[in-house]
């Protein structure tokens, strides 16, 4: 048996989490949570050496039998797709930390083990190959985030914690009901690679579509369950939206790559149409809403809103340049969304105001901010050269490969992102200093900059070479479409 | 020979009297005579099914019916008791602290 | 009969000679303490029903009737038997400390709880409509008087009366309803009623009216509706260590009860009781989940709480077949962990004069005790069901048994309302972790209460974590 490295580092953060239990002060809990995030970001570098780009098959794979009365293993194991998840969720991991260094100063340590726990939870969802293991880690990762919201929040955090609860369960206790068909479907299994083999009549696919599809469409979220999106972010810590943005956002996405599309191929082909004019109505109506925002931290999260409408779109347009697109932009959203949430929890540090009238001629008083804000807003709003370019070029060719007219309002909600993202950079960076709090801003710190270097990085490298990543990630979505495609409506 | 329709007829009518008095009443002690004669029913039902199958079980279910009554209307009255210390009254309605 | 048979039949039934003897011999032990050393009494309790729980082991793995076939001991009945003797041990932990605080501290308190695990045993054991009755009544009879026990205190009294009453009538309904069948059957013996209903016609009216009988009779006694009006005035009312005894003990014995007279004897006619228990299922999980959301008091709140949980479990009837009852079995067991657990929580808040009954008296509990309100979290998510706690495990095989018989609808309805209950379970939690405390937090943690709470928290985590031996102890244990 070779080295669990997947269990590993599933498990690193819930050690770490452990060991906090035990430590007193914040100063040194801070550290201790730094340490196991960092150490968990490198235990995923013998990970991609050793990973396998010319197959399909799941890697690193470990089973033990856990429930044997139902079948069910503790199995994990990654291919192209989920290899990427695992990657950014470290990452960010790290940078959720460092984001909290300073903007959480009451329950230090509380803080970090949600953090942490947090972590090992979108760990194992990515990683699962059992789907009652994926569901319990699906559903474990409420708890902690209720309270990183709940209690870490702003004024308003308790409704928006409830509200993210109860969306998210509601949607979630529909999946189990569908797991648990599919179960008995497929002849009683939970091995989500023998799900993907079984052939289940239409009318079983399009009723186990349904009830994936809300557990998932709250999660991305897709209209009209995003309600609970905006009031979440703006009420979660900066941490909180970052891991919100970054890594939680894309389970709903990997849930219709990973159930959805390969186990109810009938069903993704009959209603591909709904998912894509659903998506589209998100991309247009959350640029839309960006527009008229006037508090950056909701700009942001409908920007989010707008951005993951891209991704669904390239999930479900069913052609391989969306379907790369698609996961490709699943991965950029969370390093330039993250990324912007995190200069949102910056900057409120220094002047304790979202609101984008309070701001203006932030170049002038914090140039390295500035700056790094141009990088990411660019990044966001699709510049060529940036990483989410690729992303949406690559979906859009695949929208217009699918039907033309859904494609052109794609495009019009791209262009409505340049106008709110733009718009929102002239007025908080550019122009004079009128308000005097701006005036006592001071410009980033090392810990601030590192984290920003090392997103920048990674918008930049996807920007100007995306084939590694596109590389990684071909074989499996190439083998996603075929398990798609190969079986007609 | 009374045939046995006439003892489950008797039986229902005892038992629906004994019902609604439970609903209706409105003195505690009320109540408890209308329970009795709920059960009593029951027992009428019992010994004449028991004398029609010419089976000794229903005549030892409706003797531990009676015993067992007997115990419950013990408790009962005792907690009858212990409230009137505390309330003076017998009517259900003035009993009512709790609610929702 | 010889001697022989006699002293069999004995030896199968020792666990409940022993509780029982014990209960009698420790009433007049009782006489002989000295007042305010009590603990004693508790202490001898203890001990008894560890003894009747080795009994219970040694005749563990066979399956042997005694009394003419009125008492059986099978897996089923031993399952049952340890969940309750979980409940009492439980509660004898927590009523420890309680009752010195409520100044109720007797003798008898414990040997009713003692006489209350006999009833309850002999439920879990009977095979005749006959024993069933005597255990049931010797179990409420306990009861009745453990609610009115705070004889001082107003609410106790009234409950106590409200309970009685309706304890009283529901059994004159139960009654009845034996009476009709063995009229139909001319048998009280569960096998023997199986076999000759095989022998009338499914849409008898009598037989549907005995049904609805015997329906109405135990849906009061597992507060199912419409028979639930009882309950939230009862847990009010009770000592706390006797509201959570309720909610757990009576109830796995009722629906021990209920699992054995409807899907073995009854099995037959299920057509006529299947879609009555699964209307009465839904409503009850309805009126549970929706009514807990308004409530103040944290007990009333945990009365519905557990109204709706009685719902899932008459779910699992519902679903029936070997899946549907271990299914009931298992959500029995985890259920009594982590309500014994939420209640114990609630009892070591009552301290000198304050009470901690009201959901506000929660408020900013993690600042103060952040392991308290730790441990409370992790009860409150598992009674709403979320992993990786024993809940979700519950519900899990609930929901599980449900769609292998087919009833995917109702499957949905119970995962929809469970989403709803889950809102007042996390309101507890938001007033925990999220609100600034108005006091400080005196907590009346004995050792004995200590142990309780970690009985309860270990078990709600590792069963939810490590389901697996559990879960085929609850299918190898299906009659």
């Amino acid at each position: 048996m070779d080295f669990p490295i997947l269990s590993v580092i599933i498990l690193v953060p819930l050690a770490g989490a452990f060991v906090l239990l035990f430590v007193r002060g914040p100063a040194l809990a801070r550290w201790v949570a730094l340490v196991v995030t960092v150490i968990d970001f490198l235990l995923t570098v013998p990970l991609f050496a050793g990973f396998d780009t010319t197959t399909y098959e799941m890697q690193f794979r470990e089973t033990y039998t856990w429930i044997p009365a139902f079948g069910i293993n503790y199995a994990v194991g990654v291919d192209g797709i989920s290899v990427l998840f695992v990657f950014l969720t470290t990452l960010l991991g790290w940078i959720c930390v460092l984001a909290s260094w300073k903007s959480i100063e009451h329950k230090v340590k509380e803080f970090m083990i949600a953090l942490l726990v947090m972590q090992v939870t979108m760990l194992g969802v990515f990683c699962a190959l059992d789907l009652f293991l994926f569901y319990i880690f699906w559903e474990t990762m409420l708890i902690p985030m209720y309270l990183i919201i709940g209690v870490w929040g702003g004024d308003n955090r308790v409704y928006a914690a409830f509200k993210f609860f109860l969306y998210t369960l509601a949607g979630s206790v529909l999946f189990l009901v569908g797991i648990i068909v599919l179960y008995f479907q497929a002849g009683e299994t939970f091995d989500i690679l023998a799900l993907m083999e079984g052939n289940y009549s239409p009318t079983v696919q399009i009723w186990v579509f349904l009830a994936f599809f809300v557990a998932f469409a709250v999660k991305v979220p897709m209209f009209p369950f995003h309600t609970w999106l905006p009031d979440a972010h703006v009420e979660a810590p900066t941490a909180g939206s970052i891991i919100l943005a970054g890594v939680l956002l894309k389970m709903g996405a990997y849930g219709f790559l990973r159930f959805s599309l390969p186990m109810l191929p009938y069903a993704s082909q009959t209603l591909s149409m709904f998912v894509a004019v659903v998506s589209v109505i998100a991309i247009v109506y959350g640029g839309y809403l960006a527009l008229a925002q006037d508090d950056l931290k909701r700009l942001v999260a409908y920007s989010s809103i707008s951005h993951m409408g891209f991704v669904t779109l390239g999930l479900f347009v069913l052609n391989i340049h969306g379907l790369e697109g698609g996961i490709l932009q699943m991965f950029n959203h969370g390093i330039t969304t993250g990324a912007l949430f995190l200069f949102v929890g910056l900057i409120y540090e220094r002047t304790h105001s979202r609101l984008i009238a309070d701001y203006g001629g932030l170049t002038k008083v914090a140039p390295i901010f500035a700056t790094f804000l141009c990088i990411f807003v660019l990044s966001s709003m699709a510049l060529p050269g940036t990483n989410s370019f690729i992303g949406e070029l690559l979906v859009l060719v695949g929208a217009f490969g699918y039907d033309k007219s859904i494609a052109v309002l794609a495009v019009v909600g791209a262009m409505l992102s340049a106008a709110y993202l733009l718009g929102m950079y002239r007025k908080v960076a550019l122009g004079a200093v009128e308000n005097p709090l701006v005036q006592e801003a001071w410009d980033m710190d090392t810990r601030e900059i590192s984290s920003f270097v090392v997103l920048a990085v990674f918008v930049i490298w996807v920007g100007l070479s995306p084939k590694p990543f596109i590389d990684i990630m071909h074989v499996s979505a190439q083998h996603l479409l075929e398990q798609v495609l190969s079986r007609a409506p | 020979m009374i045939p046995l329709s006439w003892y489950v007829i008797l039986g229902a009518v005892l038992f629906m009297i004994g019902l609604s008095g439970v609903f209706l009443r409105r003195n505690i002690l009320v109540i408890l005579m209308s329970v009795e004669l709920m059960l009593n029913s029951a027992n009428i039902n019992f010994v004449a099914f028991s004398h029609f199958f010419q089976d000794l079980r229903g005549q030892v279910f409706a003797i531990f019916v009676i015993t067992v009554t007997a115990a419950e209307v013990a408790v009962a009255l005792g907690i009858l008791v212990a409230l009137m210390r505390n309330k003076r009254t017998l009517k259900v309605d003035e009993i009512t602290i709790m609610k929702g | 009969m010889d001697f022989e048979a006699l002293t069999r039949w004995f030896l199968t039934s020792i666990p409940e000679v022993i509780v029982i003897s014990a209960a009698c011999c420790l009433l007049m032990v009782d006489l002989f303490i000295k007042k305010g050393s009590r603990d004693v009494i508790a202490y001898l309790s203890l001990a008894t029903v560890i003894g009747a729980a080795a009994g219970t082991f040694a005749l563990a793995g066979s399956s042997q009737q005694a009394y003419s076939g009125m008492f059986v001991v099978d897996g089923f009945a031993t399952f049952f038997k340890m969940v309750v003797y979980l409940a009492t041990i439980l509660s004898i932990l927590l009523s420890m400390s309680f009752i010195k605080v409520e100044a109720i501290e007797q003798g008898e308190y414990y040997v009713l709880l003692l006489f209350a695990l006999g009833g309850m045993m002999i439920m879990a054991s009977g095979a005749d409509l006959l024993s069933i009755y005597l255990g049931l009544e010797l179990m409420a009879l306990s009861v009745y008087v453990l609610t009115g026990f705070m004889r001082r205190d107003r609410r106790s009294n009234e409950a106590a009366m409200k309970y009685v009453i309706l304890g009283a009538v529901s059994t004159g309904i139960l009654l009845y309803g034996i009476s009709l069948v063995y009229g139909l059957t001319g048998t009280t013996r569960l096998v023997d009623i199986a076999t000759a209903l095989s022998h009338i016609d499914g849409g008898d009216t009598a037989l549907v009216l005995a049904l609805v009988f015997l329906i109405s009779g135990f849906a009061f006694k597992v507060a199912a509706f419409p028979f639930h009006m009882w309950a939230p005035d009862v847990y009010e009312g009770a000592p706390t260590p006797i509201t959570a005894f309720m909610s757990v003990g009576p109830k796995a014995a009722g629906f021990a009860v209920i699992l054995r007279v409807f899907l073995d004897a009854f099995a037959g006619a299920s057509e006529i009781w299947i879609v009555v228990i699964a209307v009465i299922a839904v409503l009850t999980l309805a009126i549970g989940s929706l009514v807990a959301l308004v409530q103040t008091n944290i007990k009333r709140m945990l009365a519905y709480s557990s109204i709706a949980h009685a719902g899932y479990a008459l779910l699992g009837l519902v679903a029936g077949g070997e899946d549907g009852i271990a299914s009931v079995m298992l959500y029995v067991f985890i259920y009594a962990f982590m309500n014994m657990g939420i209640f114990g929580a609630v009892i070591v808040m009552r301290k000198g004069d304050f009470v901690g009954e009201n959901i506000a008296d929660y408020t900013g509990l993690s600042k103060v005790r952040p392991g308290f309100a730790l441990l409370m979290l992790i009860f409150l998510f598992s009674l709403a069901g979320i992993p990786p706690t024993a809940g979700f495990i519950a519900k899990f095989y609930i929901f599980v048994a449900l769609i292998q018989s087919g009833n995917v609808a109702l499957a949905v309805i119970a995962a929809l309302f469970s989403a709803i209950a889950a809102f007042f379970y996390i309101r507890v939690v938001m007033l925990m972790y999220m609100k600034e405390p108005t006091g400080g937090f005196d907590l009346n943690l004995t050792p004995a209460a200590r142990i309780a709470l970690g009985i309860c928290g270990a078990g709600t985590v590792l069963i939810g974590i490590f389901p697996s031996w559990f879960l085929d102890m609850a299918q190898i244990s299906v009659f």
